[in-house]
């Protein structure tokens, strides 16, 4: 088949997006059941288990369940901002999967040679830098339209905790593209195929994998940093006025960024799809690549199986006094190394 | 292909801009100059600037309006007013000014004709991140560290108005005879320290202070 035919193109990106999507739309399901099921295995209950095999449809029920919901709008709300707020948090979210590749070039029968990725262009990681910083006007834009004096406090609270983290964020992986010198996400993966597919990026930068792991807790606001919907002090804040499929699309969100931060945490210092053997069998580079997401999803359960949530003022004092400054030592150190040693 | 892509985001950037301008709300105001930043950012990723673009979505739809997004809520601010009656003199300068910008684009797009509409050569690498970056740290390293020298003065200055402002709020006042005063208030820098500074004349609080106590005096309460 001609891949480099124009419409041919077209059609393939096309389906591509399509399985990105429905692949996301997949782990998000199975996140939110594995969640529940791995919560009560810490909590030593059993977790809902009764649709399905094992409860495997619960996730699908619940979403039928909060669809059939009344889908309410306050009636003093500025309805458009109220509207757009959640498509933004979810359209945002859902934006930054087209540059992870998924896996190596591999050969399909019947269907030719042709890389598992979507798009390869040469500012991806500020690409998705960037979708993120414009998903804070979801949150913010939705505490404030619902004209409720706790939504907007709420909304104010994470909005301000995601600009706080957004800082560390970014400088936790200007070590990643100090040492790979590309912002090209593809490249950065290949850079780290070496030592039998071992050669990862953490290795390197061990400081700046922590640091990435906690802004990037903190930035999908879970616990420990799950201060906007802290459930137990909170009426649900930035979301309280929100029902039915507009708050299914902020549930999602939350979902889709936390598997978003897992692929680039993992394409950045976990090597991606590399790994043993996929030299040999590319297609195993898939598996490898979706063992490495799950192993961050079950990190985010196990975290909040385990610790419990900071203070306000903590968090801030946190993100301002220690993550930041320790972000910019990893920057000093890793550009004084790169200068006498590397390349 | 490229043109029609040209043509739906430079249609949606002259959209939000008039809604920016004709919105009586800030907020909406706000988010149509954000459609305006990103609309932008999308023209730039087709003219093979991928950098630019990327910075403009994360510096101004991403941290500059966010900030603003944030005064706006904060501050509560009511509808703007029309206030057609106290601008009516600018109208004729304003036709004036959009008659000249109308003439400055017929004559672009009449001289334009003479020249091909593709530039020569390989241009594909201009707007790489490693050739900006490159330009950036050696032929225009000057500017490049003017420009920063420039921000750094700002940051400091807010910082150093702002702080004035909340050491003494401009009607305090120096009461007469002799006074206690707290560590904190004698001395900006000395936040929460609460030791007491004992005052024997009114001329040394208001020294203490930095209030000049004679002008002072002189306001009616």
């Amino acid at each position: 088949m001609d891949w480099n035919n124009q419409y041919i193109h077209s059609l393939v990106l096309i389906v591509a997006i399509t399985v990105a999507f429905l692949t996301i739309m997949l782990l998000v399901a199975a996140t939110v059941l594995a969640e529940r099921r791995v919560l009560a295995l810490i909590q030593g209950r059993l977790g809902p288990n009764r649709v399905g095999y094992g409860g495997v449809l619960q996730p699908f029920a619940d979403f039928i369940k909060t669809m059939m919901k009344e889908d309410l709008v306050p009636d003093q709300s500025t309805k458009f901002v109220f509207l757009l707020a959640p498509m933004i948090a979810v359209v945002t979210a859902i934006m930054a999967i087209i540059v992870y590749p998924f896996g190596p070039t591999v050969t399909l029968p019947f269907l030719g040679t042709f890389p598992l990725r979507i798009a390869q262009f040469d500012v991806a990681l500020l690409y998705v830098l960037g979708v993120t910083s414009v998903g804070v006007y979801g949150i913010a834009l939705a505490g404030w339209s619902s004209n409720n004096k706790y939504s907007l406090m709420g909304g104010l609270r994470s909005s301000a905790q995601m600009i706080s983290y957004e800082l560390a964020l970014g400088l936790s992986l200007i070590g990643v593209i100090l040492i790979s010198g590309t912002l090209d996400i593809y490249q950065i993966v290949e850079q780290q195929s070496g030592w039998h597919g071992l050669q990862w990026n953490i290795i390197y930068q061990p400081l700046g994998f922590i640091l990435y792991l906690i802004a990037a807790i903190a930035e999908t606001n879970r616990v420990p940093f799950d201060l906007p919907e802290a459930e137990t002090e909170l009426v649900a804040g930035f979301h309280t006025e929100y029902s039915s499929i507009k708050f299914l699309l902020f549930f999602n969100a939350e979902y889709i960024n936390m598997i978003t931060v897992s692929m680039l945490a993992t394409t950045l210092f976990l090597g991606g799809w590399n790994g043993p053997g996929v030299a040999q069998v590319p297609l195993l580079g898939v598996v490898y690549f979706f063992a490495k997401i799950l192993f961050f999803l079950f990190l985010y359960i196990w975290l909040r199986g385990t610790l419990p949530r900071f203070r306000f003022d903590q968090l801030m004092d946190f993100g301002w006094k220690f993550l930041l400054p320790a972000a910019i030592l990893n920057i000093v150190l890793t550009a004084t190394f790169q200068f006498f040693v590397g390349s | 292909m490229s043109t029609l892509l040209f043509i739906v985001f430079a249609g949606m950037a002259i959209g939000c801009a008039i809604a920016m301008v004709s919105q009586t709300n800030p907020l909406y105001s706000a988010i149509s100059l954000i459609g305006v930043f990103i609309s932008l950012a999308s023209i730039y990723v087709t003219l093979a600037a991928p950098f630019i673009a990327a910075v403009q979505v994360i510096v101004y739809a991403g941290a500059i309006m966010v900030l603003v997004i944030f005064v706006i809520m904060l501050l509560n601010v009511e509808h703007a007013e029309p206030r057609r009656r106290r601008l009516k003199f600018l109208v004729p300068l304003a036709v004036g000014m959009a008659g000249i910008l109308l003439a400055e684009t017929a004559f672009i797009l009449y001289s334009v004709q003479s020249t091909p509409d593709r530039l020569a050569g390989n241009i594909s690498n201009v707007g790489l991140t490693r050739s900006i970056g490159v330009g950036l740290f050696t032929g225009y390293l000057l500017p490049f560290e003017v420009t920063s020298v420039l921000l750094l003065m700002a940051i400091v200055g807010a910082m150093s108005l702002a702080r004035r402002s909340t050491v003494l709020s401009s009607n305090a006042r120096v009461v007469p005879g002799v006074q206690v005063l707290a560590m904190d208030i004698v001395n900006p820098r000395a936040v929460g320290d609460l030791r007491p500074v004992q005052t024997e004349t009114t001329a040394e609080a208001a020294h203490l202070l930095g209030v000049d106590f004679q002008t002072d005096q002189n306001q009616p309460e």
